[in-house]
């Protein structure tokens, strides 16, 4: 028996799939800058140290909402204040139009990028130092020994923490709603305030970001296996 | 070619941790097919000496000459350190190191761990890597066990793999850190065992020990450290028959 969404279904798919896209490239965003500031963290550099750490403890230390609308109204802001002032100098007039969808990513990056780091400092203090030592006495370079041995035996501390933070970061791309972008739950909100049949659309869209998570738990699970090989020895 | 070169010369060798002095000028040349086993109590700065050989510890002052190489230093805000790591890393690729803790690469079989610093740091096909390694694996008897994790291996295979991916690098001289130390004492004489096929093939090797045995039998000469300082040195036959220092004597145990 088919559902009637009084019209709506298309635009909540689409809504829907905003949300994969925010959450797959925030989570990329956040991985990234994550890995680059508890490598910072741990680093025998005071300055980097020094940066990474007002990173992580300003960004998780602010409200998400706070800061996604600080970066989007006072990103557009700044970014204003640049192009006048080029503008005045090159006599042009340019105009550059912060667009939401970029937004959300930046800033969902970002502020998951302060978590990640935690779970990777953690992650990469848990990986014995004779491992590391190895791979220094057989001559491998800084990054060789990152790549092939540091990474993937810091991975399977990392991984439980990861997965709970990109959990937490595909809730949070909610927010977005509040900067202008349609997202799965606006568009619910749109269509309860139009028909006042709430369930009737926030249900789906609770079912939407479980389907979203089931589907991660899998990949999940499968880099679970890859990085406990050599550890969980029965399934060798 | 010249048949004259030193594979391993370390010249006034001092460190000091925290303004602690470890080590206070020490010497050594492992000249080719040279066994020198570094003994003493512990604290004594062997493990300390063995490590600066490789550079995985920094020494405030001294030479290590790899191959007829210096090691080359800078000093950057009072602190010394490796002028060039791409150096330290080619020649850290020459002096192979087995561990007391093995420190074989978890997430890895045997036979990957033998041939991971041939491919990527050397440069080996992964063919080529891998005749070598399950040769030397049938060496050190492990053949059958090429394709298993470090934590299904008893500490004696594990070892014993351990050596067999410190010769897949064909090293100059094999740096070997208390290499049964951390073996039950059943399985030590395998160790031990391969390591004296080793000897006497002419590999070049610097050994820390605990075990006399093997300094006596084996070494060409043996080192006893005191206080990060040499305190004696010579032939085996000499110094542990013939003690001439009271701590030597002391260490040695009751039948001096």
């Amino acid at each position: 028996m088919p559902i009637n969404f009084y019209g709506y279904g298309p635009r909540l798919l689409e809504g829907a799939l905003l949300t994969a896209e925010l959450a797959v490239l925030s989570l990329i965003l956040a991985l990234a800058l994550g890995l680059l500031a508890a490598s910072a963290k741990l680093s025998r550099s005071g300055p980097l140290r020094v940066l990474a750490t007002i990173y992580s403890t300003a960004i998780r230390g602010v409200p998400e909402l706070v800061l996604m609308m600080l970066l989007f109204y006072g990103g557009q802001i700044g970014v204003n204040m640049l192009t006048d002032r080029i503008n005045a100098w090159a006599g042009t007039d340019y105009f550059i139009n912060l667009n939401p969808f970029a937004a959300g990513v930046i800033t969902l990056g970002v502020i998951y990028g302060a978590y990640m780091c935690e779970t990777f400092r953690g992650a990469f203090l848990a990986v014995d130092s004779g491992q590391i030592e190895a791979a220094k006495a057989y001559g491998m370079s800084e990054w060789l020994a990152f790549r092939r041995v540091r990474f993937p035996l810091m991975m399977r501390h990392a991984l439980p923490g990861l997965n709970n933070n990109w959990m937490v970061l595909l809730k949070a791309t909610a927010l977005v709603s509040i900067i202008g972008l349609t997202d799965m739950v606006r568009i619910a909100d749109q269509a309860t305030k139009a028909t006042h049949l709430p369930f009737l659309f926030l249900i789906p869209v609770g079912l939407g970001y479980l389907a979203i998570t089931t589907v991660s738990e899998i990949g999940v699970a499968w880099l679970r296996r890859r990085y406990d090989t050599g550890f969980n020895t029965d399934g060798a | 070619m010249t048949e004259s070169y030193t594979p391993l010369v370390v010249r006034d060798l001092h460190k000091s941790f925290n303004g602690n002095p470890v080590l206070e000028g020490l010497s050594l040349e492992a000249h080719v097919g040279d066994v020198i086993t570094l003994i003493g109590s512990s604290g004594s700065g062997k493990s300390t000496f063995l490590r600066c050989m490789n550079l995985l510890e920094i020494p405030n002052e001294g030479d290590v000459i790899v191959h007829g190489e210096p090691v080359k230093f800078c000093v950057k805000r009072g602190e010394r350190h490796p002028a060039d790591w791409k150096q330290v890393e080619r020649i850290r690729g020459k002096l192979s190191m087995v561990f007391q803790g093995f420190n074989l690469w978890a997430h890895m079989t045997l036979i990957g761990n033998v041939i991971e610093a041939p491919v990527h740091v050397l440069g080996l096909s992964k063919k080529e890597a891998r005749e070598r390694g399950m040769a030397l694996l049938e060496r050190v008897g492990l053949a059958d066990r090429a394709d298993y994790f470090p934590a299904q291996l008893s500490g004696g295979q594990a070892q014993r793999g351990a050596i067999a991916r410190a010769l897949a690098m064909e090293p100059e001289v094999m740096l070997f850190d208390e290499p049964t130390s951390a073996l039950d004492p059943e399985l030590v004489g395998d160790v031990l065992k391969v390591m004296r096929e080793l000897a006497d093939e002419g590999r070049t090797m610097v050994v820390v020990t605990h075990e006399m045995d093997f300094a006596r039998d084996v070494s060409s000469q043996v080192i006893y450290l005191h206080k990060g300082q040499i305190a004696e040195a010579g032939k085996p036959g000499d110094i542990l028959e013939k003690p001439g220092t009271p701590q030597l004597k002391q260490f040695l145990g009751p039948r001096f």
